[in-house]
């Protein structure tokens, strides 16, 4: 394997409950790259995400997940963040007490170890925010209390942007939002791939999001197995034609994708 | 002296196995050194400041409002295992109940009287220290009384060294009159070998409110109990407490909402973090009195355990002999879920950093509405080093 | 009594309010009271074996020690001394319909009981005052080894020793005053015995019925539900109405093995002048699964709280019940649960309805011990004011002594809103249709646990009480 790659899935097989929803996913990713992972509801996407992540509740069951050198397969979500990945969640976390500026900086401490540099912070948060056309009141608002859907997504945006990580993996960020917000969610998305060069690997099942972003990798992920593997233009073929041709037959398990 | 006082009665009794139907405080070799309310640091205008009221004077302040009380009183029969017998001789209700009234009495605190006349809405809160000295037997008393549409705020702080010994015990009551409103927060901050108690009653008449706020976060022992009756019509009341015991912390509440008016409200919100092998008792009771139509009360407990050898106990009561009422408690008690400690630890939180940062959140939520940015930082300061 | 031809309705209450008053010549009662030597005849007069004996005299003796409860509904109107213990009919068991006393035979043919038997159980067990007059199993049932019979046969016969192993040790005499009163004066009752790996498909019902005036009826039940079993058991209980107090002090053990499953349901609809100090009790072993649906409807005082202990890992409870405090009456209800093992998980949903006077008060305990690592509880309590002469109160306590527990709770009061009713009464229906429909669907995750003709009693009851008063 190259020595660039970032993050190296193999043979990664995961389950919920015992019930097994990921089989056997090989994907690699290198430093800068855009990855997409679509697939129709139900298909395992945000259990990758969250397997990816560290979720306790997904167990791995086989494979192991290598980030930057490192073997995090069995390693705690902390642990994850703090060697550069990032999850973007569907459903954020509600924090009474802390605040978005707050919390953000608490995350920032615990990642880097160093002290935070007040002023330089505040500056950046702000740049931020306003690239994000979130209020600068938002800072001092309770984690995600009282936050309409579009707001927190824009919030998770936000910390991605400040915690700067290596990868980040948006889980469904698109989804539940309107045209402008889609826009502006993806503006942060952009800057995030420009200025800070950060892998992605895109979960969504609609393909608005990806409208007006650089694709390099897309992966169709089709119950649990990733059936096929195309570039950008993949997007535009999904969006065209939807997910039918990938559809595998009903109780067959090993057999390859109708193509 | 020495006796064992009976306080925080449920106001409706309950098994007796799950020994949450009173509590006791044992008093022993009580050398009571200071009576007097500390004078406040300041005392804004419209706002008077008496130091040598007695218990009769009291009773006359309240004589009017007890008497409207008596005449809504309609004589029928109570909840099972009703206990408002025991604390009829009070002259203002209070959560902890008569027994404190009689150590009051028995021991010769004299009162101080917070007065805000009438129509005078007072910003500048009156701020009296409570700065305890090792081996200092303290109690306090005072009523608040709010006139006709006033307004005022009493923030009541509690201090110590972190090594004193001592007893603190402070009662204070209080009357809102028509249109007034009266908000008082207590900070406790004692170091842990003091002993604390906490009581509070209040009356509110038509259209007047009582905002609490309470955060107990120090002393070995605490005992706290709050009871606002809601007399008239559109009156409220609401309270926030926050608390953080640790160690062998112990925290033993009755908070009660009497509702009697048409259209009160109550809300009561306690957040608390239990850690170590700290014990807390929370009674908390919405009485929906008959003639009470168009009230609403509610009841959030969120408590956070962060020990296995943490002990529990909740009872939270609706007492309801009225129709026309929305009553709502709710609780929920337990460890970090899983799904906040995810996602705090995919952003590069651990575990016992969560934890830290929950605790803070939690109480700090409930400081921030303290209207004193000074206090605010000591609190913040005060939990850090706790932690 | 009763004039039939005056109420026209499907819910006329008249068919539990008949008395065999004229009758009462063919009984054996004993005289009032609760002495030693009223003890000692009881034993007697059931051939008790020694143990039995010994056993009644030593709770008699703790009867008298021990105090009501301060904190539950006023008693003070049931004076111990005017309850006869002990009222049975001079005739025997019966194990065929045809041979139960025709008197005896025609108030449960009223309450529909043989023909509940015929359509929908697997066996029936008849007690009426102190005594069983009926029982019977399915034959298909009895091959599987399921043994359900009155007690004082189990107390002498093939099951002797089980039932002395067994016999008040969950509820012992010592728990409080009316349990040390059952103990003493018991007599009645069911001893359900399914084995190993036995799933009994069609519920299992006993129906008690308190005849005679100011008696006491102090029915012993006891289950045990091996390992990997499961049973359906129902109980439906009624008396008619006198002027003087009758006392209910039932007791109910249930023994619920390794992975077992049971469901002990109940419609409890004794005559508003009788006093139900009844003791329920579950011991939930390992996998296994207690489930509670109870109808509170009936009684004067009630004091009713049945507890799950959840001693093995894994072991669930589930309490679903509804009470309905009318006219006169003081009901005191809820549920106790307490959380021993790892794992274990707790499901308390009650519905509470006051109406016209009545006293209502939801009651619970849920205990979760140190040991209980895991431990889920949920508790839901709902209570429905009809009007601003009730009362509804909520009593519910916790205790939880261990972090590792995920404790929720909710409790709410309220009316039936206005607008629900204008929203009925604007498709056509009268206001006492809409409420009494609103309050069907408020009780609706109660009955819809119930087996249908139950459901369908606990309707009519709900409409009765909705157009009494």
């Amino acid at each position: 394997m190259s020595e660039q790659s970032l993050l190296q899935i193999r043979d990664l097989s995961a389950s919920v409950d015992d019930l097994q929803i990921l089989h056997d996913i090989n994907l690699e990713i290198k430093a800068g790259e855009t990855h997409v992972l679509m697939g129709p509801n139900g298909a395992g996407k945000s259990t990758l995400g969250y397997t990816l992540m560290g979720n306790p509740h997904y167990n791995v069951t086989k494979g192991t997940i290598l980030f930057d050198g490192q073997d995090l397969t069995n390693e705690s979500a902390d642990k994850r963040a703090k060697a550069g990945m990032f999850l973007s969640f569907q459903n954020p976390l509600e924090v009474p007490g802390i605040s978005l500026g707050s919390f953000i900086r608490n995350a920032y401490h615990e990642q880097t170890g160093k002290p935070v540099k007040l002023l330089q912070y505040k500056k950046q948060l702000s740049e931020a925010m306003d690239l994000l056309t979130m209020d600068g009141e938002y800072a001092d608002r309770d984690l995600n209390v009282g936050f309409s859907g579009g707001e927190k997504k824009k919030a998770e945006i936000l910390q991605m942007l400040m915690l700067n990580p290596k990868l980040a993996i948006l889980d469904e960020t698109d989804s539940g939002l309107d045209v402008d917000a889609v826009r502006t969610v993806s503006k942060g998305i952009q800057e995030y791939q420009k200025k800070k060069d950060g892998a992605l690997l895109i979960i969504t099942h609609s393909t608005k999001i990806l409208e007006s972003l650089h694709v390099d990798y897309t992966h169709v992920l089709v119950k649990g197995h990733i059936v096929t593997t195309g570039d950008g233009s993949l997007v535009d073929e999904i969006n065209e034609h939807g997910f039918e041709k990938y559809i595998r037959c009903e109780g067959c398990d090993g057999c390859n994708p109708i193509n | 002296m020495n006796s064992v006082l009976k306080v925080n009665h449920l106001p409706a009794l309950t098994y007796r196995f799950l020994k949450s139907n009173d509590s006791e405080i044992e008093i022993k070799d009580f050398n009571v050194k200071v009576v007097n309310t500390p004078e406040p640091e300041n005392i804004p205008s419209a706002v008077t400041f008496k130091n040598d009221v007695t218990e009769k004077d009291i009773t006359e302040l309240f004589a009017d409002i007890n008497e409207k009380i008596a005449s809504k009183r309609i004589g029928l029969p109570g909840p099972n295992g009703d206990t408002s017998l025991l604390n009829e001789s009070q002259t203002v209700k209070t959560g902890m109940g008569a027994e404190i009234d009689n150590l009051m009495k028995e021991m010769n605190v004299p009162v101080s009287l917070i007065t805000a006349e009438e129509g005078y809405k007072v910003e500048e809160p009156v701020v009296i220290s409570y700065a305890l000295n090792d081996g200092d037997y303290v109690l306090g008393n005072q009523v608040i009384h709010a006139k006709k549409n006033s307004e005022i705020t009493v923030i009541m702080e509690y201090d110590s060294e972190a090594e004193s010994n001592g007893f603190l015990g402070v009662q204070t009551r209080l009357l809102a009159e028509e249109g007034a409103k009266i908000n008082l927060v207590k900070v406790q901050m004692l170091g842990e070998k003091i002993t604390h108690f906490e009581d509070i009653g209040g009356v509110c008449d038509t259209d007047a409110d009582i905002e609490t706020i309470n955060m107990q976060l120090g002393a070995g022992k605490t005992w706290g109990g709050c009871r606002v009756t809601l007399l008239g019509d559109s009156s409220v009341f609401n309270n926030h407490t926050g608390y953080l015991c640790r160690h062998k912390q112990s925290y033993d509440m009755n908070y009660v909402a009497d509702q009697m008016g048409k259209k009160t409200q109550s809300n009561m919100v306690f957040r608390g973090v239990l850690l170590d092998e700290a014990e807390k008792t929370f009674r908390g009771t919405l009485d929906f009195k008959s003639g009470s139509a168009g009230s609403v009360g509610d009841e959030q407990e969120d408590t956070l355990l962060l020990s296995p050898d943490v002990i529990n106990r909740t009872v939270p009561v609706i007492l309801c002999e009225e129709e026309d009422v929305d009553g709502r408690h709710g609780a929920s008690i337990g460890q970090l879920g899983d799904d906040t400690l995810f996602y705090m630890e995919s952003r590069g939180i651990d575990e016992e950093t969560a934890k830290k940062l929950m605790i803070r959140a939690r109480m700090e939520s409930i400081a921030r509405m303290i209207p004193d940015e000074a206090l605010i930082i000591r609190i913040q300061q005060f939990i850090r080093t706790i932690l | 009594m009763s004039d039939n031809n005056k109420s026209v309705v499907d819910i006329d209450r008249s068919v539990y309010d008949i008395k065999d008053v004229e009758n009462e010549q063919d009984f054996y009662r004993m005289e009032d009271g609760f002495t030693e030597d009223i003890v000692r005849k009881i034993s007697e007069e059931k051939h008790d074996p020694d143990w039995m004996r010994e056993f009644r005299l030593k709770s008699l003796e703790i009867y008298n020690k021990l105090e009501m409860p301060d904190w539950g509904p006023d008693t003070d109107e049931l004076d111990m001394n005017l309850i006869s213990s002990y009222v049975r009919s001079k005739s025997d068991m019966k194990g065929k319909w045809e041979d139960v006393p025709e008197d005896i035979k025609n108030t449960f043919e009223r309450l529909g009981i043989p023909e509940a038997e015929r359509e929908s159980l697997a066996g029936v067990g008849a007690q009426y005052d102190s005594e069983l007059v009926y029982h019977n199993v399915k034959d298909e049932v009895a091959a599987q080894g399921v043994i359900y019979t009155d007690m004082e046969s189990a107390l002498t016969g093939e099951y002797a020793d089980m039932v002395h192993e067994y016999f008040m040790k969950l509820v012992p005499p010592t728990d409080h005053k009316y349990a040390a009163l059952h103990g003493a004066v018991w007599s009645g009752g069911s001893f359900v015995y399914v084995p190993k790996g036995v799933k009994v498909d069609i519920p299992l019902q006993s129906y008690f019925r308190l005849n005679a005036a100011g008696a006491g009826q102090f029915e012993h039940t006891l289950i045990i539900v091996d390992e990997g079993a499961d049973l359906h058991f129902i109980e439906g209980c009624s008396a008619p109405k006198y002027n003087v107090a009758n006392l209910h002090a039932g007791c109910v053990e249930l023994f619920v093995k390794k992975n077992a499953r049971l469901r002990y349901s109940t419609i409890e609809n004794w005559s508003k002048n009788m006093y139900n100090l009844n003791t329920k009790r579950a011991l939930v072993e390992e996998g296994a699964r207690m489930e509670w649906v109870s109808g509170s409807f009936g009684s004067h005082t009630s004091y009713l709280y049945p507890m799950t202990i959840l001693k093995g890992d894994h072991s669930a409870m589930e309490y679903t019940g509804i009470t309905f405090a009318g006219k006169g009456q003081n009901l005191d209800t809820g549920a106790k649960v307490v959380h021993q093992g790892e794992y274990t998980s707790s499901l308390i949903s009650t519905k509470s309805i006051s109406k016209s006077g009545g006293i209502g008060t939801y009651r619970s305990s849920v205990i979760i011990n140190k040991e209980a690592k895991h431990a889920k509880t949920s508790v839901s309590c709902d209570s429905l004011m009809l009007d601003s002469i009730s009362r509804a109160d909520t009593i519910p306590g916790m205790d939880i002594r261990t972090n590792d527990a995920d404790v929720g709770h909710e409790a709410k009061i309220g009316r039936i809103s206005d607008e629900a009713v204008f929203y009925l009464m604007s498709r056509g229906l009268s206001e006492e249709d809409a409420r009494a429909m609103i309050v069907s669907g408020f009780a609706n995750p109660v009955s819809k646990e119930l087996p249908l003709e139950y459901a369908v009693e606990m309707n009519n009851l709900i409409k009765l009480e909705m157009s009494g008063g």
